[in-house]
């Protein structure tokens, strides 16, 4: 094989090579928490690869730190987190740990979520300490809960993958709208389902929920951890039930890796309905996307709601 | 909201004069148009009150409206806007202030000792019965600058205070994967030797460590870590440190002039995954340096540590169950020949409800030579000065490289973390060295922290 052989053997495999080169250009997204993954896979689709580190079964404020995540950190090209320091027991560590610049603070490829959304509950004016129980100083973390909220941080990721892969920019605006219409036709069909029953009175396990009640329009009128992060004692969970049915409250709601015994419990003595509820994609077969997640906390919602209208 | 209530109030009061008045005129005519008339106003509260209900219903889907309205039509703007629109709340007012987070861990221990004067315990551990300081941990951390971190800790006893770690870490991508640590570091030689008191399982620290490693392992040193491009997890660690250390294992050599001499430590981690609930950590060390005995002498450790961790998330999410286990041996050449001693211990934890947790730990060290005890427990220093380090012997405590001889032991434990941040600790330990008799000691530790969570690794 002279010269030109060789040259046209470099040249084939070069040939072959871009498009294998394109399949590994993907952009690498690695999500601390599923709500934010789904997001974005549905903005870069088949152009991302996408993965969570926490799973949706799981309770985002304690996840362990494998060593395996720092694999994932090393290797992503935007970490997605949802700030207001949820992750703030396992996330740093794997960050530093990950020898990846792209996605430190300040980076192109480091995105806290919670800057995208203006709307933060729960933002402590005067000071706060650790006597009000494991508080949250920057303000309630659970944003995701708020479909609304997913149109902001859809657009917040569409602008990040535009910076980062410029040249699908086109494609990620593109994808972008057509989420944000389908998710506000989604929200109108929903919130159309809830409307019955704005103003309902609901207790919930965590306060993890404020944002999904300012959507539904639920009053919060008990929680029943006394404190955030406290368990409930036998007195305060016997005055909690007071409560409840002194106030009619017909819902009481906990997430499927809360404890189950003591809402459950709370709800039958009260003589309310107690619901476990998802809050994360992936919490249960069948919520695949931000969609399924709410698809399913309003059908469940609605029919325990409804079905307490046709008894009484 | 205030209206609606007003207009209920206005139509109780008005209910009621009504009621009353029925009963004191008591004319028949009278109370029928008194009825009629409540009757009519009843009526009116209830269009007022409806419109009033279809009013706030219009207002608050205009408001809604006008939001989508604006999120839609110009996303870019929003999103912009978020940033400089959001109230600062207060601890927004201390981010922009640079300062590092500061923590502080207190641990006490109150302590029941069998015997008068407890044998083979680490500087931090109970000493005696009695209440016992074990340590105050203070500890300042944040990032430098875009290329390093920089961890301090700072250890307070009664008698003074010790820099456990103080350390750069850069944050770049560099070739290789590679991830330099600068300065006083708890080294990684096994696990046990990275945790700090707060992260330790039990109130004693095990035997091997506190004979082997001392309080723990922390040179002055430069460290190197390796992310091995592989499927899973695997980092080779490489340190150059300089060998004074508090533990008799490793000492400045006599002729302190030369490379070879210094403290090498090296470690390999492995980490898998069998399934979603089930991962293993496993590692491997060796650590290589002068032991200050005779010019030339050298100590040799190997290390082996395994962790794993079963914790079902789907079904009991607090429920877990760690073991934790590791093996040393060292070798050490001394004046009169070499010394061969190993040790290991396991634990075992079962974390049984969110704030509970309760465990088992076996431990024990073990020599080829054991220094012999002559005269009832006291030392001849002539018998044994070949054993003992030199830097150790201008201190004011004198710490004897070689073992006494076996010493195995028991303990029990039981843990209640009220919170993330606070900790009680019960444990019963007893201990059964060959030199002497057997002892029983009772613990019950207290551990509070305060400052920022910290993040704990895995």
């Amino acid at each position: 094989m002279g010269i030109y052989g060789f040259v046209r053997v470099l040249a084939f495999f070069a040939l072959i090579s871009i498009p294998a080169l394109d399949v590994v250009a993907k952009v690498r997204i690695v999500s601390s928490i599923p709500n934010l993954a789904s997001i974005a896979e549905e903005i870069g689709e088949e152009r991302v690869e996408v993965k969570s580190l926490a799973k949706g079964y799981q309770d985002p404020h304690f996840v362990d730190p494998k060593p395996s995540f720092v694999l994932e950190l090393n290797r992503a090209d935007l970490l997605l987190y949802n700030g207001l320091d949820l992750e703030v027991a396992w996330l740093p560590v794997l960050i530093t740990g990950a020898r990846n610049s792209k996605i430190l603070p300040g980076a192109l490829g480091h995105l806290d979520c919670s800057t995208l959304i203006s709307n933060i509950l729960e933002m402590p004016t005067a000071r706060v300490d650790r006597s009000m129980g494991d508080i949250h100083p920057f303000g309630n973390p659970h944003y995701t809960l708020d479909p609304r909220n997913g149109i902001a941080i859809a657009e917040g990721i569409a602008e990040r993958l535009k910076q980062i892969d410029p040249n699908n920019a086109s494609f990620y605006e593109e994808r972008l709208r057509d989420f944000q219409e389908r998710l506000a036709a989604k929200i109108k069909e929903w919130e159309k389902r809830l409307a019955p029953y704005r103003g309902t009175e609901i207790v919930t396990y965590h306060k993890s929920w404020v944002y999904f009640s300012n959507w539904a329009g639920f009053k919060e009128v008990g929680y029943v951890e006394p404190k955030p992060g406290i368990p409930p004692s036998p007195s305060y969970v016997a005055e909690l039930v007071g409560k409840i049915r002194e106030m009619k409250v017909r819902l009481v709601i906990a997430e499927p890796y809360y404890p189950h015994k003591t809402p459950a419990l709370v709800a039958k003595k009260a003589g309310a309905s107690f619901l476990v509820l998802p809050s994360s994609v992936g919490a249960r077969e069948g919520i695949d996307t931000y969609f399924d997640l709410f698809e399913v906390i309003v059908d469940e919602v609605v029919s325990i709601l409804g079905r307490g209208d046709k008894n009484n | 909201m205030g209206t609606r209530w007003f207009i209920t109030i206005l139509y109780t009061v008005v209910f009621t004069f009504c009621y009353a008045g029925i009963h004191e005129g008591a004319q028949g005519d009278e109370r029928d148009e008194l009825r009629k008339e409540i009757e009519q106003l009843r009526y009116q509260v209830e269009i007022m009150q409806r419109r009033l209900m279809e009013l706030e219903e219009k207002s608050r889907l205009l408001e809604e409206k006008a939001k989508q309205r604006e999120t839609k039509e110009d996303p870019g703007r929003v999103t912009a806007e978020v940033v400089s629109q959001r109230k600062e709340g207060f601890a927004q007012k201390f981010i922009g202030a640079f300062n590092p987070d500061i923590s502080v861990v207190g641990t006490f221990a109150a302590a029941y000792f069998s015997e008068d004067e407890p044998h083979g315990r680490a500087e931090a551990d109970p000493e005696n019965t009695g209440i016992n300081l074990q340590e105050i941990e203070v500890a300042f951390q944040g990032s430098v600058d875009p290329y390093f971190r920089f961890d301090s800790f700072f250890s307070i006893g009664r008698d003074g205070v010790e820099t456990e770690e103080a350390y750069a870490t850069t944050l770049l991508s560099l070739p290789l994967n590679l991830q330099v640590r600068a300065g006083i570091m708890r080294s990684k030689f096994g696990r046990i030797n990275l945790q700090h008191r707060e992260l330790q399982d039990f109130v004693t620290l095990p035997l091997p460590a506190v004979s082997f490693l001392g309080e723990h392992l922390n040179p002055v040193g430069v460290e190197f870590n390796f992310l091995i491009p592989l499927p899973w997890f695997l980092e080779l660690s490489a340190s150059v440190n300089s060998p004074e250390v508090e533990v008799a294992t490793f000492d400045r050599d006599e002729n302190a002039n030369n490379i070879g001499r210094l403290l090498y430590i090296f470690h390999l981690s492995n980490f898998f995954e069998l399934s979603d609930a089930l991962s293993f950590l496993m590692g491997g060390s060796f650590a290589t340096g002068s032991n200050g005995t005779e010019p030339g002498n050298r100590s040799n450790l190997y290390g082996i540590d395994l962790f794993a961790k079963y914790r079902p998330l789907r079904n009991n999410p607090y429920q877990e169950l760690w073991l934790q286990s590791e093996f040393i041996y060292r070798q050490a050449e001394v004046p009169r020949g070499n010394l061969d001693d190993w040790g290991a211990y396991a634990q075992l934890v079962y974390r049984f409800a969110k704030r509970w947790n309760a465990g088992f730990r076996f431990d024990f060290v073990d020599t080829g030579d054991p220094i012999k005890l002559e005269k009832e427990k006291e030392l001849e220093m002539e018998d044994i000065s070949g054993f003992i380090s030199r830097q150790h012997e201008h201190g004011e405590e004198e710490s004897i490289l070689g073992l006494f001889g076996r010493e195995k032991r028991y303990a029990f434990m039981l843990t209640f973390n009220p919170t993330e941040f606070s900790r009680i600790r019960l444990q019963y330990e007893i201990s059964d060295p060959v030199f002497e008799k057997l002892s029983h000691a009772v613990f019950l530790q207290f551990q509070y922290s305060i400052g920022p969570h910290g993040a704990h690794p895995f």
